[in-house]
């Protein structure tokens, strides 16, 4: 679907399977974004522009598939993170205390602040979170994805600078660290829920394997927004110079769940994480079983 | 260090808010080129505030230090640029990078199969050769050898690198050398890598080092490093080094580089590089006359960076005020380029304004200002400089004096034509020689150079063969319009469309709306399917000018920025340019020269060549046999 209101927005949705790959491999389409093209660029420019200036370093996901760094970092996050077992036993407290949630539904502590220190230990072995590191995650979140009139009031508060520095901080300057328990730790804490509702409901728990409750569970990211700089095709389709585009990750996984698209499989831009998140939950959904048993 | 342009911000204040947000109005309704002279010139002041708060983005240095001070370096400037700004030493020094006027998300080079299409060598066979000279009437040849003795130095990339050439797809029928092709293509040497370590927050922006500095430091004329400039001197009263040859001096001879002169910068050289780089080691050495009988307990250190400033600083100004009004001959640049200089006239604007504002004095004597990033010359500043078609196939060689004593080159004979790859290179110092720099000037003085426009790229440059220094490697065979295609593609220059966009211009829709020649704008259809595909160099030389310009307004939007820019930034052009760092007599020669008096100073015998005449640029008159 594509919309155009000259000097507000261009913008065009993907959500077939194809395009969405197509689009993410085309090099016609771009992760950052100018910010010109329409109003609403600008505005949705502005907002993800802070993941490109703190501490001097730009956020891997707002890195571009031409930028050697992003490459060279990727690779090397992507051979840490391939390390599962060791990574495992890491982060064992964790996982066993999701899974004591999936299981029961109750934890000692906040199930969310439990993912973002699982995720946290991936990087660092004493990543301690705690209220405020996920608040402010949340509120980073919520920078991203809120409406304009709660991302004004973060801004003019402070606490979207605030919260900036906490990740940061919390993240010794590595931004991957920073982007994994900022912004994508919250796919994680929405599927560690929905695990939790599928052990309830009569014994899924019991029949199901870690790797059938993964795929009922798991989800990719709603959506992710890129960037024409100049006119071009992706599948046959004119995109028009500074076009919005919208993948819509989650609906195109729905209509072909094996193709890898919640972690751009074999794409560029592939998730480091591939391997280590089904690990991760996986785990969580054994112990969790065994503990039931 | 934060990406955020090293701590620099431009800050506009409330009338520039104030101006920006009127013109987008007025502009909507009418260009600024059509507005009456006062008003247009502050609209290119509101495009240039616009441009300082989002066309200026840095790339980090690229050196670690700025080298030992020494000192004087708060007095006059150093060899390779560094200290200029003082609390920012490294900056604008040789060898740092090129900075950018887009941000660096835009900067980033096509893929390899992208940075190929459309083949550079079918756009150079196609729509940039030479079908017939287009000349350029109102301007003469002098002011082609001035833009390259401006700029030969101040954009220097290094020389290119081998291995890993481009290789670009030769099409059947293409005249290119068999002997000069490899596996069936044209190779295109890359520029020189910057091995510096990057800095994260640049992104998949590529840098590049200037071997130069970046500053309006004369320093084509004096070198960019100490020794290059020792080398330089004479080492006696300030003075450059000159060699006596047959009637008069000249600069000598450069060791490495057969028939070419020895000064800052010489690559590339040729009859017009050779007489300026001349006729200004004679004016740095009048300076030097001048002082010392003002200030005679100086020693030839204070002489020659003194000169230097004067020299320098004289230069720029014949550019600013000058030049530049012949290239661009249009009321409100007239006015403009004069404001930026001196201030305007009107005695209401300063009551406005300010006194210090520098639209009232005029940029020099104001307060340095870097604006949004420190200041380095830019990649796209570089990319609109290609300006090769102000060169012709041929150029004429005239004689001035009409009866007895001729130089032995043009005795018993008419004006000799000589194709253009005659008048450079190994030969240049030779016909210097034979024909005297009188008769070059006058002949440079009198002929047009080519236009600045689409198919009118010089042919001899399509094929040329450079000579390489000694002991350099030999450099293959080029075709200069395809190489010009290249490196502004590999650099990650935007190509037209976008950079039009990012330099506050609306994109076109169609090649119709770059030109009115319906046969140009079909062979670009044909040539890019896509107009946002066009490439940069193609897009400005196609482009419509403004009436009065010699180039097109997208070229001119970089100029509005950057030609301000090499003058704000620079501490010996602002806050020092006073009578304690030049010397009132240097603050009045700079005040008082101009190129006619410079040319006359030295070559007297040009006088009735430039009688009359209002801008030494212009067309000189006819004075010698035809």
């Amino acid at each position: 679907m594509r919309i155009t209101i000259p000097g507000i927005v261009r913008l065009a949705w993907l959500s077939d399977p194809d395009e969405v790959v197509a689009a993410n491999a085309s090099g016609v389409v771009q992760r950052s974004l100018s910010g010109l093209g329409g109003l609403v660029q600008r505005s949705i420019a502005a907002k993800l522009a802070v993941f490109q200036k703190s501490d001097g370093d730009i956020w891997p996901a707002f890195r571009d598939r031409a930028d050697r760094l992003r490459s060279d970092r990727q690779k090397e996050l992507e051979n840490a993170l391939a390390k599962t077992q060791g990574l495992l036993k890491r982060v064992a407290p964790e996982t066993s205390a999701l899974a004591a949630y999936v299981r029961t539904g109750s934890t000692n502590r906040p199930p969310e602040i439990i993912v973002q220190q699982m995720v946290g230990r991936l990087f660092f072995s004493d990543y301690a979170a705690s209220e405020e590191s996920y608040d402010a995650a949340c509120a980073l979140q919520t920078w991203v994805s809120g409406g304009p009139i709660k991302s004004y009031l973060l801004k003019l508060s402070g606490e979207l600078e605030r919260s900036l520095d906490l990740i940061v901080t919390l993240s010794r300057g590595d931004t991957s660290c920073a982007h994994a328990t900022a912004i994508a730790m919250h796919n994680l804490v929405d599927t560690i829920e929905r695990m939790r509702r599928l052990a309830r409901a009569r014994d899924n728990l019991q029949k199901l394997s870690p790797q059938e409750a993964i795929a009922s569970t798991l989800r990719a990211p709603n959506q992710v927004v890129r960037e024409t700089r100049d006119a071009g095709h992706v599948c046959g389709m004119h995109l028009g110079a500074r076009t919005l585009v919208v993948l819509r990750l989650e609906c195109a996984r729905r209509q072909k769940p094996d193709a890898g698209i919640e972690f751009f499989a074999k794409g560029w831009n592939q998730c480091p994480a591939h391997a280590i998140v089904p690990a991760l939950l996986a785990d969580v959904w054994k112990k969790a079983k065994a503990g039931a048993a | 260090m934060s990406r955020e342009n090293d701590g620099f911000e431009f800050h506009p204040t409330g009338l520039q808010r104030l101006l920006d947000a009127s013109y987008r109005v007025i502009n909507f309704f009418v260009r600024w080129d059509r507005l009456p002279t006062l008003i247009g010139a502050f609209n290119i002041a509101a495009f240039r505030d616009r441009l300082r708060a989002h066309n200026l983005h840095h790339t980090g240095y690229g050196v670690d230090s700025a080298g030992e001070w020494k000192p004087g370096y708060e007095r006059w400037r150093s060899a390779d640029g560094s200290y200029n700004c003082l609390a920012h030493p490294r900056m604008g020094m040789a060898r740092t990078r090129f900075g950018r006027n887009v941000p660096l998300t835009e900067a980033v080079p096509e893929t390899d199969e992208a940075l190929l299409e459309p083949s550079p060598r079918v756009i150079s066979r196609e729509l940039l050769a030479r079908h017939e000279f287009i000349a350029a009437s109102s301007l003469n040849l002098l002011a082609a050898a001035w833009i390259q003795f401006e700029i030969h130095n101040w954009f220097s990339h290094g020389p290119p690198q081998s291995g890993n050439e481009f290789k670009v797809p030769l099409p059947r029928g293409d005249d290119w050398p068999q002997k000069e092709r490899f596996d069936g293509c044209m190779h295109i040497q890359r520029t020189a890598r910057d091995k510096s370590t990057r800095e994260p927050w640049l992104g998949a922006a590529p840098t590049f080092r200037n071997f130069n500095s970046h500053w309006w430091d004369a320093g084509q004329l004096y070198g960019h490093d100490h020794a290059t400039q020792m080398k330089i001197r004479s080492r006696h009263d300030g003075k450059i080094r000159l060699v006596r040859d047959r009637d008069r001096e000249m600069l000598p001879e450069d060791p490495d580089s057969k028939g070419v002169d020895f000064t800052g910068f010489n690559d590339n050289w040729w009859i017009g590089l050779a007489v300026l780089h001349n006729l200004f080691a004679f004016e740095h050495n009048a300076i030097c006359d001048a002082l010392k009988s003002a200030y005679p307990e100086w020693n030839d250190e204070e002489l020659f960076q003194h000169a230097r400033l004067i020299n320098g600083a004289l230069i720029a100004k014949i550019h600013t005020v000058e030049w530049t009004p012949g290239i661009l001959a249009h009321p409100v640049l007239q006015f403009g380029m004069a404001a930026q200089w001196s201030g305007a006239p009107q005695r209401w604007l300063h009551l406005l304004l300010g006194e210090d504002n520098e639209v009232s004095r005029g940029i020099p004597g104001s307060a340095t200002d870097q604006h949004s990033a420190p200041y380095a010359m830019t990649e796209e500043f570089t990319a609109v400089y290609r300006m090769h078609p102000l060169l012709p196939d041929t150029v004429r060689i005239h004689s001035l004096k009409v009866k007895g004593d001729k130089p032995k080159a043009l005795k018993g004979s008419k004006p000799i034509t000589l194709n253009f790859v005659d008048v450079q290179g190994p030969v240049t110092r030779g016909l210097m020689k034979d024909h005297g720099f009188a008769n070059v000037l006058y002949s440079l003085g009198i002929q047009n150079p080519g236009a600045l426009c689409i198919r009118n790229y010089p042919n001899f440059l399509r094929q040329f063969k450079k000579a390489a220094r000694r002991g350099d490697p030999n450099i293959p065979l080029m075709d200069m319009a395809a190489v010009d295609i290249m490196r502004d593609r590999e650099r990650g220059v935007p190509r037209y469309n976008r950079f039009r966009e990012l330099l506050g211009k609306t994109r076109v829709t169609s090649f119709e709306e770059i030109t009115s020649s319906p046969d140009i704008a079909d062979k670009m259809r044909e040539i890019y399917k896509d107009v946002d595909r066009v490439d940069l160099l193609v897009g400005l030389m196609a482009e419509d000018p403004p009436k009065g310009f010699g180039f097109s307004d997208t070229t001119f939007r970089a100029f509005i920025l950057m030609a301000s820019r090499r003058l704000k930034s620079d501490r010996f052009f602002t806050d020092d340019f006073r009578p304690e760092i030049y010397t009132e007599l240097g603050m009045d020669w700079i005040q008082n020269n101009s190129m006619k008096s410079v040319l006359l100073r030295h070559f007297p015998e040009l006088g009735q060549a430039l009688e009359g005449v209002k801008n030494s640029f212009s067309p000189w008159n006819v004075v010698a046999e035809q």
